[in-house]
């Protein structure tokens, strides 16, 4: 089940710390790989069309002093968060709502999922025409993506709560407001942590997609604005800047789903 | 000791609805009449599948009744619309299930005091009584695991005294050591009754094991295969405070075994 981690295998009874410390030299072996693959890659493609690292690095650090870097991630932050922000209340409250009305939900489930279907950034010139070109089209681009996998985490969780919790907590007393948060919603949390794994980074790549398209600021902006001017370093920078973001968002996601699952015996067991 | 009925079952009938156009499906109950006095412990009896947790679960409401009604004291609860429906009428009728059914991301504590919590009745007072209950049944120093990390005897205990905790009227009890091994199985016995006899609940408990009815019991209902019916009753005269080690060699203990078993098919 788990991915075989070749560190794992050494002789039974090594002292674990030792080992420990190998999966961390590997990591750190393989990281220094493969920068200089890229920068090898780089040497050999020339820097048309593969940003030599060092530069990129070094306008990463220019760019941060500067400010223009540290504005363009804000930019891109805000629209990621607010998106995700809409994404995650319309893809939390409706699976609530249509637990309320089972005969809504039974009519309007088949056109939910068949809109699942819809490639939502095939969507974005009409959101252009009908909402302009502030960030009111950005924001249904990166809210639709994430409402998608919210929406049909929550829904499939509600519909695995154990019937016999939520029966106990109305025998003792527990109104449907209480057994919403305290029954369903704990029930469900995995779903939904599983759910934010796929919507976070998408998040975060739907607002760089729309700002490819539409406006003059942003980590998507500057990608695209540095390619139309041919410095492929200013490109690097983006995309280096864009998954460090992500990274360091998946990075919390983990902390908080880690400490939200504490009750769960699942993830420790499945570490050794 | 039977005073007034606390609670009464008049002709109680039950079949799950049909299913597209299908046969109706049948009788699980019919016609099934008993009254439980205050104060008393009644067990019922009867084969596995004679609808025993059907009758419990139509008891406490969260499930509907085809027929019939069941009063408590003079009030008689809508039982025919599953809307009407007043789970655990309005936190009078406790009910432990034969799952633990604890929530599996609240602490042992936590557990226990849920029900005090969402009716907000937790107060110093009743946080005490919880404690006491937790100390009573061995879950001393359990009090913030998991119920992942407690043993099946532990989940148990923890369930039971959930529902003691915030002191309904009545409690049902559905098969709750069914599950557990001989040993745990009469700890937890024992546990019950010393805790009944502190407070001297009313309380129906149901189980398929005629040792266990007659240890408990005040009175001892006998179940029919369904559609389930009252097949006899005993009433248990064995003295308390009662020693279920002990039980067996009591005279009356083979003599009442051998009419229960008679009956029970």
């Amino acid at each position: 089940m788990t991915v075989h981690d070749s560190a794992l295998d050494l002789p039974q009874g090594g002292p674990i710390k030792w080992r420990r410390h190998a999966v961390t030299a590997g990591r750190v072996a393989l990281a220094v790989a493969l920068v200089l693959a890229w920068k090898i890659g780089a040497d050999v493609a020339g820097p048309l069309y593969i940003a030599d690292p060092l530069k990129v690095l070094q306008r990463i650090v220019d760019d941060t002093l500067s400010g223009s870097l540290v504005r363009h991630t804000y930019v891109t932050l805000r629209l990621a968060t607010i998106g995700f922000a809409l994404g995650c209340l319309f893809g939390i409250a409706l699976p609530f709502l249509l637990r309320r009305l089972p005969r809504l939900t039974n009519a309007v489930e088949p056109y939910i999922m068949a809109s699942v279907g819809i490639p939502k950034y095939a969507l974005v010139p009409l959101f252009i025409l009908w909402f302009g070109i502030d960030d009111a089209p950005k924001l249904w681009l990166v809210g639709l993506l994430v409402f998608y996998p919210v929406f049909i985490a929550v829904f499939a969780g509600i519909r695995n709560v154990d019937r016999a919790l939520i029966n106990m907590a109305r025998v003792v007393g527990a109104s449907e407001a209480t057994i919403a948060r305290e029954v369903i919603w704990n029930s469900l949390l995995p779903f939904f942590f599983a759910a934010l794994k796929i919507a976070l980074p998408r998040a975060v790549s739907a607002a760089i997609i729309g700002e490819f398209l539409v406006g003059n600021e942003g980590l998507g902006y500057l990608i695209e604005h540095s390619r139309q001017n041919f410095d492929t370093t200013g490109v690097f920078e983006g995309i280096v800047v864009a998954t460090a973001l992500v990274l360091v968002i998946n990075a919390v996601l983990v902390a908080v789903d880690r400490r939200y699952s504490a009750w769960r015996p699942t993830d420790r067991q499945m570490e050794l | 000791m039977p005073g007034q009925p606390l609670l009464e079952v008049r002709d109680l009938s039950k079949r799950f609805a049909m299913r597209g156009g299908r046969e109706p499906s049948p009788w699980i109950i019919q016609d099934l009449s008993f009254s439980v006095a205050d104060g008393e412990f009644l067990t019922i009896i009867g084969p596995s599948g004679a609808g025993k947790t059907t009758l419990l679960n139509v008891i406490a409401q969260i499930d509907t009744a085809s027929g019939g009604e069941v009063r408590y004291q003079s009030e008689v609860a809508p039982l025919g619309d599953a809307k009407a429906l007043n789970p655990g009428l309005s936190c009078r009728i406790g009910y432990v299930t034969q799952e633990d059914n604890l929530l599996p991301w609240r602490t042992t504590i936590e557990n226990v005091l849920f029900p005090l919590n969402v009716q907000r009745r937790l107060n110093p007072e009743t946080r005490a009584r919880a404690e006491m209950l937790i100390r009573t049944v061995g879950l001393a120093g359990f009090e913030h695991h998991y119920p992942h990390e407690l043993s099946g005897g532990m989940r148990k205990r923890a369930s039971l005294i959930r529902t003691l905790a915030y002191d309904p009227p009545i409690i049902l009890m559905d098969e709750p050591f069914g599950a557990l091994d001989a040993q745990t199985r009469l700890h937890l016995q024992e546990d019950l009754l010393r805790l009944w006899n502190l407070g001297r609940k009313t309380i129906v408990f149901v189980t398929h094991d005629i040792a266990e009815a007659i240890a408990l019991g005040d009175r001892t209902l006998v179940l029919s295969r369904t559609p389930s019916r009252i097949a006899g009753e005993h009433v248990i005269t064995i003295p308390r405070p009662r020693d279920i080690r002990g039980l067996m060699s009591h005279p009356e203990f083979g003599a009442t075994y051998e009419r229960i078993r008679a009956q029970v098919q």
